[in-house]
């Protein structure tokens, strides 16, 4: 699996609002070869556009992850949901995306802005198929489109809902809205700016600017998301010395020759790098949160923590999911840090046993190295999308 | 001019819970005079704890002579008896 496939997506609700009538679905299929997205957009606004939102992107995301067509979905979808008498229209829009780990995408698309395609900065055109579906009691003609495409390093699909395009609509500087030829400046510019630039930050950016469009007052729900494909942001986790001595060499040549960042965790772990290594490791003491120990340097590694305790936290933070900006300032939150701007993560777990640890005077559980890694692994690909490795020496 | 007199302070997992945390405040605790003549170090791991006949943790080092069941007063005191021997 040689691609990272990046996908986010932020959200602003309409203004006084306290429910989203815009709904996002995210999730990897069981084999963990394909990532299915559903962007739903609910007539109206409030608790009825969320609860139909709802039922669509749900409807949408079970069919595919499944492994039906999107556009047998899409047909169904279409066919069993509920038809606005009045305006004529489902009570729902959606945008269903099916991408597979070698980068090849389906999508179908219902009543939401069409998607964008970026290779690069610049902005390819998409051949799609019309999908006409009849509306017999309404003698009316929907229209769905479906395109294939194949995405590679660099490239970015990007969807958003109509409360995007029209935002500022009505407002002097963008009377009829933010539109599409605007909007495709703006991400041309940011890409162009930061070739680089994650789905998440871009996303966030996309949803930003359409919420100052409106003044900070959202007209209608905005949401957008980014799919982002490149090589995956490397990281090795070194924690716990090997079983026995003679593997000291062994667990520094694996260090040593991992391509990606490296965080070590845990005292005597630093100890054998450091004499392995021959460099000197600095404890910074300055930033001193008493809670978990202070984090230290080395020259090549990015990161020294204590073990147990700081893995303690971690997996704590991880699992709760607390935002990066609300940690306390730790090595904890360096260590996060680093897990969130990676997308493979390398445990490499020493299974030597510290029977100091179970010293029954200390005041509580210090708990099993391997348990507090398999939590902190599985929130990390549970929650955070990212795929993990384990390795005992 | 006289060499700084060396406080080592592990901040390994056993010795952070059993009190090492307290003693990394020791620079303040000390008068200035003396405090100007102290350099306090973290180190990550003496490798100490894990054999009993060491003592207990926590363990700090001042001038390399290792010090068992650390505490901020022990340490306090130690400093200020070889303040007055130097």
């Amino acid at each position: 699996m040689k691609y990272f496939i990046e996908v986010d997506y932020a959200q602003n609700y309409k203004y006084n609002q306290k429910i989203c009538g815009d709904i996002f679905l995210l999730s990897k299929s069981e084999n963990k070869n394909r990532i299915v997205f559903t962007l739903s957009d609910g007539l109206g606004s409030g608790v009825k556009a969320n609860v139909l939102a709802n039922l669509t992107a749900t409807m949408g995301q079970k069919f595919v992850l499944n492994n039906l067509d999107v556009k047998k979905s899409a047909n169904i979808i279409m066919k069993t949901l509920p038809v606005c008498s009045e305006r004529k229209i489902s009570y729902s829009t959606f945008s269903i995306c099916d991408i597979s780990s070698e980068g090849l995408v389906k999508i179908i698309e219902y009543d939401n802005p069409e998607y964008m395609f970026f290779k690069n900065d610049k902005l390819c055109k998409v051949s799609k198929k019309t999908i006409p579906l009849e509306r017999k009691p309404f003698g009316k003609t929907e229209k769905l489109y479906y395109s294939e495409i194949k995405m590679d390093f660099g490239d970015r699909l990007i969807v958003f809902s109509d409360g995007v395009s029209q935002s500022g609509m009505g407002n002097a500087s963008t009377p009829l809205g933010w539109r599409r030829d605007h909007i495709i400046k703006f991400i041309t510019d940011e890409i162009k700016n930061n070739s680089n630039i994650s789905a998440s930050n871009l996303c966030n950016k996309i949803t930003s600017h359409a919420n100052s469009n409106d003044i900070m007052e959202p007209k209608d729900d905005i949401t957008s998301a980014v799919v982002y494909v490149r090589k995956p942001r490397k990281l090795m986790i070194a924690t716990g010395p090997p079983i026995d001595k003679a593997k000291d060499k062994l667990l520094k040549c694996k260090v040593k020759n991992f391509k990606g960042k490296k965080i070590i965790s845990g005292g005597t772990t630093a100890n054998i790098l450091s004499r392995e290594y021959n460099k000197k490791i600095k404890i910074n003491l300055s930033n001193n949160n008493m809670d978990i120990p202070p984090s230290s340097t080395m020259e090549g590694v990015d990161l020294i923590t204590e073990g147990m305790l700081t893995l303690s936290k971690v997996a704590n933070f991880l699992e709760k999911k607390i935002a990066y900006k609300n940690l306390p300032e730790n090595a904890a939150k360096s260590f996060i840090k680093h897990l969130i701007n990676s997308d493979h993560v390398y445990f490499l777990v020493g299974t030597k046993i510290n029977e100091a640890h179970q010293d029954p005077n200390i005041p509580f559980d210090i708990g099993i190295r391997r348990t507090i890694i398999k939590r902190i692994a599985t929130a990390l690909e549970n929650i955070y999308l990212k795929e993990t490795y384990l390795e005992y020496i | 001019m006289r060499n700084k007199i060396q406080i080592k302070i592990c901040v390994g997992t056993t010795c952070y819970v059993m009190g090492a945390s307290d003693i990394l405040t020791i620079q303040d605790e000390l008068t200035p005079s003396i405090s100007d003549r102290v350099e306090v170090l973290g180190i990550p791991c003496f490798d100490l704890c894990k054999n009993s006949a060491n003592g207990k943790a926590p363990f700090v080092s001042v001038n390399d002579i290792i010090i068992d069941s650390a505490s901020l007063d022990k340490v306090k005191e130690y400093i200020l008896e070889l303040t007055q021997k130097l």
